[in-house]
C-alpha cells in the first residue's frame, strides 16, 4: 500500500511542477503578500508613532506660554508636523477650519486668545485661596473673586480620523496643558509663600515627572522579543498565505474528478484513502515550503524595505510543529472544499471568500481584543485564530512546545474533522467505493 | 464461446435519490467468457448506472451482479483486480505524459519495475506511440489519447474489459487499430463489454447485444440473429430505432 501511496505522491509533484504558473503563484504570491502587507502597516499607521508624518495645522492665538507649551509638546512627540503658516501667512482659526473641512489636512488645533492670562490668574487665585486658608493675605477679598471659566482648546478633525487617533490628540493637549498647570501652581506657591512668609526659603527643586514608564514584554524564555510590525504581521499574513492552498489544492481535486481520472481510480484496487492522503501529503510539503519562503522573506526581504528583521524566537522546534499543524489545517479545509464544490467557480468563491472570513474574525486584521463581544466568540472557533495565537506565543512570547499544545491539539483535531467530513461525504456520493 | 458465464447480472435494479423512475429495471443477463458483448441504448438508458455498479462504484438499490464469482457490492476490491475500465472521458493527466501516466495507473493495479516498463513499452509500441510516450499527454491528437486511454485498462491483463464509448470522436485509423486490438484480445479470451451509439461498429464487433431503454433490456442477442427475427430491417441501426424509438432523448 506503501508504494500505492508513493506513487499518488509522484503524479502529484510532476502535476505541480508541470504548471510553472501555478508554482509560481504558490511561492511568489505569498511572499509578495508578507511584503506589501508588511510595509503598508508599517509606513501607514505605524508612522503616526515614528515619524513626523501627520501634519497638524496649529493656531496659536494665545501668543503665550500655553500656546507655546502645547505646540512644544507636540513636536517633541516626533509624530507631528506643525504647521503654523501657509502660503507664508499665520494660520487663522477660519483658514485651519475651511483647510480640515476641504480634507487638505486632518486635524487642526486652535489656542485661543488669552489662554494663558486666564490660566494663570485661575492657578493664582487658587494658590490664594489656599494660602487664605492658613489666614495669609485678604481672605475676605480671596473668598469672593469666583475662577474664571474653563479655557477651550478646539481641534478640527478630518471626519476619517479614527476615534483612537482622536483620543490620543485630545490626551496629548490635556496632558500638556495639566503639566504646565501644576508647574505654574507649583512655582506660584513658591513665590507667593516667599512673599507671605519672609523667613520661607524658595525651593531651588526643579517641577518634574516622578512617574516614568518601562515597557515590559513579558516571554517565556530570558531573551525578550520586542513587538515590532514585522513580529505582527509576518506570521498573521503566513497563516492567511497558507490557507490559500485551498485554490490550488480544490482546483486539482475537481480537475481530477471533471476529467475522468477520478472514475478511473475509483475502479482500480486502491482505496480512496490512499489517494487522498497522497494529495495530502505533497500539499503539506508546499505549504511548509511556503512558510519557509514567507518567514525567510521576514529575516532577508523586509529589512531591505526598513523593516525590522523577523526573530524566530529560541524554540524552532514549537516553531516547525506549529507550522506542520497549521499547514495540515489548510490542507484538510482544501481538501473539503475541494470534494464538497461542485464546480471550479464554486471552489474559488467558497474557499477564497470563507478563508478572508475565518481570517477577519480569527483576528489576524484586528486584534480581538477591539472585537465586540459576540465576535469574539466566533473567533475562538476559527482554526486561524488558534494558529496566529500559536504563533503569537512563539514569535512574540518565546514559548516552546508545551505552550502552543493546546493550539497544536485544536488544529490537529481540525484536520481530523476536515479528512473525516471529505471521506464520509465522498462515501455518500459514491456508496459503493471505500 | 464459453458456456460460463463470467458476468451474471439478477434482478439488477437502480433506484436514484429522489428519481421518480428507476434508472435500471429488475436487468438479468448472464455474459459469457470470451464474448464481445455490446451494451446499447440512448442517452439516458441505463448503460452507464449499468457499468457503474459492474465496476462496484454504486451499490444497487436490488439485485445482484457477480464476475468470475464474485459479487460486485461484497466484494469490490476483487473484482476491481478483474476488470479492466476504459471511461469515455479521456481519463488521462494532460501535463503527465504517456508512459508517465500508464506507470501511475499501472502502480495502482500493484505493478511495478520491470514487470510494468516491459508492459507498458508492449502496448506503446502494440498501439504506435512508442516515440510519442514521452511528450505529454496534453499535445496528443484525439486519436492518441484514446489509445492511451485504452492501455491504462488493459495493462494488469484484466479478465473482463468494460468500455464506454471508446472510439468517440476520433479518426478512422485509430478507430481501427482500436478495434482490431480489442477482437484480438477477445480471441486470446478476454471478455469484453462495450457500449457505442456506433450501430455500425457495434454490429460488426460485438458477438451479442442488449438493447437498453428506460431502464429495461428490451432485445438482446446476436446481431446476425436479430437481423435474421427481424427481416423488415436491415441492419441494427433500424433495430435499434425500432425499439428505442425516434424520440430525441436528453
Amino acid at each position: 500500500m506503501m508504494k500505492k501511496y508513493f506513487s499518488v505522491c509522484r503524479k502529484e509533484v510532476l502535476l505541480l511542477i508541470r504548471d510553472k504558473a501555478g508554482l509560481t503563484m504558490l511561492f511568489l504570491m505569498p511572499v509578495v503578500l508578507i511584503i506589501i502587507s508588511s510595509l503598508m502597516q508599517e509606513f501607514g499607521w505605524n508612522s503616526l508613532k515614528k515619524d513626523p508624518m501627520v501634519q497638524v495645522l496649529f493656531v496659536n492665538n494665545d501668543l503665550d506660554s500655553l500656546g507655546v507649551t502645547i505646540r512644544k509638546g507636540f513636536r517633541q512627540s516626533g509624530s507631528f508636523e506643525i504647521i503654523d503658516s501657509l502660503n507664508h501667512k499665520p494660520i487663522t482659526e477660519s483658514v485651519a477650519r475651511e483647510a480640515v473641512k476641504k480634507g487638505d489636512y486632518l486635524i487642526a488645533i486652535v489656542v485661543p486668545e488669552g489662554a494663558t492670562r486666564c490660566m494663570r490668574a485661575n492657578v493664582r487665585l487658587s494658590v490664594a485661596k489656599v494660602l487664605a486658608g492658613f489666614g495669609f493675605g485678604n481672605p475676605s477679598l480671596v473668598n469672593s473673586i469666583t475662577l474664571k471659566d474653563s479655557v477651550n482648546v478646539t481641534i478640527y478633525f478630518d471626519p476619517t480620523v479614527k476615534k483612537t487617533f482622536k483620543n490620543a490628540m485630545v490626551s496629548s493637549v490635556r496632558e500638556n496643558y495639566y503639566r504646565t498647570q501644576s508647574e505654574w501652581t507649583f512655582n506660584t506657591f513658591n513665590q507667593e509663600m516667599a512673599v507671605q512668609m519672609p523667613m520661607y526659603k524658595p525651593s531651588n527643586a526643579a517641577f518634574r515627572d516622578v512617574l516614568s514608564f518601562r515597557e515590559v514584554f513579558p516571554s517565556y524564555r530570558e531573551v525578550e522579543i520586542i513587538p515590532n510590525t514585522t513580529q505582527h504581521n509576518v506570521p498573521a499574513w503566513t497563516i492567511f498565505a497558507m490557507f490559500f492552498i485551498v485554490i490550488p489544492l480544490t482546483q486539482s481535486l475537481i480537475q481530477e474528478r471533471e476529467g475522468g481520472s477520478l472514475f478511473r481510480l475509483l475502479t482500480m484496487p486502491v482505496p480512496y484513502m490512499t489517494l487522498l492522503l497522497g494529495k495530502v501529503g505533497v500539499y503539506l510539503v508546499v505549504c511548509m515550503l511556503q512558510t519557509a519562503a514567507m518567514l525567510l522573506a521576514g529575516v532577508y526581504l523586509l529589512p531591505l524595505f526598513g523593516m525590522p528583521t523577523l526573530v524566530f524566537g529560541n524554540n524552532l522546534i514549537a516553531l516547525f510543529f506549529m507550522t506542520l499543524v497549521v499547514s495540515m489545517a489548510s490542507v484538510g479545509y482544501g481538501l473539503m472544499v475541494g470534494t464538497i464544490a461542485r464546480t471550479h467557480q464554486q471552489a474559488a468563491a467558497f474557499g477564497s471568500i470563507s478563508v478572508i472570513m475565518l481570517a477577519a474574525i480569527g483576528g489576524l486584521w484586528v486584534p480581538i481584543y477591539l472585537m465586540p463581544p459576540f465576535m469574539r466568540t466566533f473567533s475562538t472557533v476559527s482554526p486561524l485564530n488558534w494558529a496566529i495565537t500559536g504563533y503569537y506565543n512563539i514569535f512574540l512570547r518565546g514559548g516552546n512546545l508545551m505552550q502552543v499544545a493546546p493550539e497544536i491539539t485544536r488544529l490537529v483535531l481540525f484536520f481530523i474533522f476536515t479528512v473525516l467530513v471529505t471521506a464520509l461525504f465522498h462515501k455518500f456520493k459514491n456508496p459503493g467505493n471505500s | 464461446m464459453s458456456e460460463k458465464p463470467i458476468i451474471e447480472i439478477r434482478e439488477l435494479t437502480k433506484i436514484y435519490k429522489g428519481a421518480d423512475e428507476p434508472a435500471i429495471n429488475a436487468i438479468s443477463l448472464d455474459i459469457f467468457q470470451n464474448e464481445i458483448f455490446g451494451l446499447l441504448g440512448p442517452n439516458g438508458a441505463g448503460k452507464t448506472t449499468t457499468i457503474s455498479i459492474l465496476c462496484g462504484l454504486f451499490a444497487p438499490t436490488k439485485g445482484s451482479v457477480t464476475i468470475d464469482g464474485h459479487d460486485s457490492h461484497a466484494e469490490p476490491a476483487k473484482i476491481k483486480q478483474i476488470i479492466g475500465v476504459v471511461p469515455q472521458d479521456i481519463a488521462l493527466y494532460p501535463t503527465l505524459t504517456g508512459r508517465e501516466n500508464l506507470t501511475f495507473f499501472g502502480n495502482m493495479y500493484g505493478m511495478y519495475g520491470s514487470q510494468l516498463r516491459d508492459r507498458i513499452n508492449h502496448y506503446l509500441g502494440e498501439f504506435g506511440l512508442e516515440k510519442h510516450a514521452d511528450k505529454l499527454v496534453n499535445k496528443y491528437s484525439g486519436g492518441m489519447k484514446r489509445r492511451v486511454n485504452l492501455i491504462a485498462g488493459l495493462l494488469h491483463h484484466p479478465k473482463v474489459i468494460i468500455l464506454d464509448e471508446p472510439t468517440v470522436g476520433i479518426d478512422v485509423q485509430s478507430r481501427v487499430v482500436i478495434l482490431e486490438y480489442l477482437k484480438e484480445l477477445n480471441r486470446k479470451g478476454v471478455t469484453i463489454i462495450y457500449t457505442s451509439h456506433y450501430m455500425e461498429e457495434a454490429e460488426h464487433l460485438c458477438t451479442r447485444v442488449a438493447i437498453i431503454d428506460r431502464g429495461r433490456i428490451v432485445t438482446l442477442g446476436n446481431p446476425k440473429e436479430l437481423l435474421v427475427l427481424h427481416p423488415e430491417f436491415k441492419n441494427l441501426e433500424n433495430i435499434f430505432i425500432h425499439f428505442t424509438g425516434k424520440d430525441m432523448r436528453d
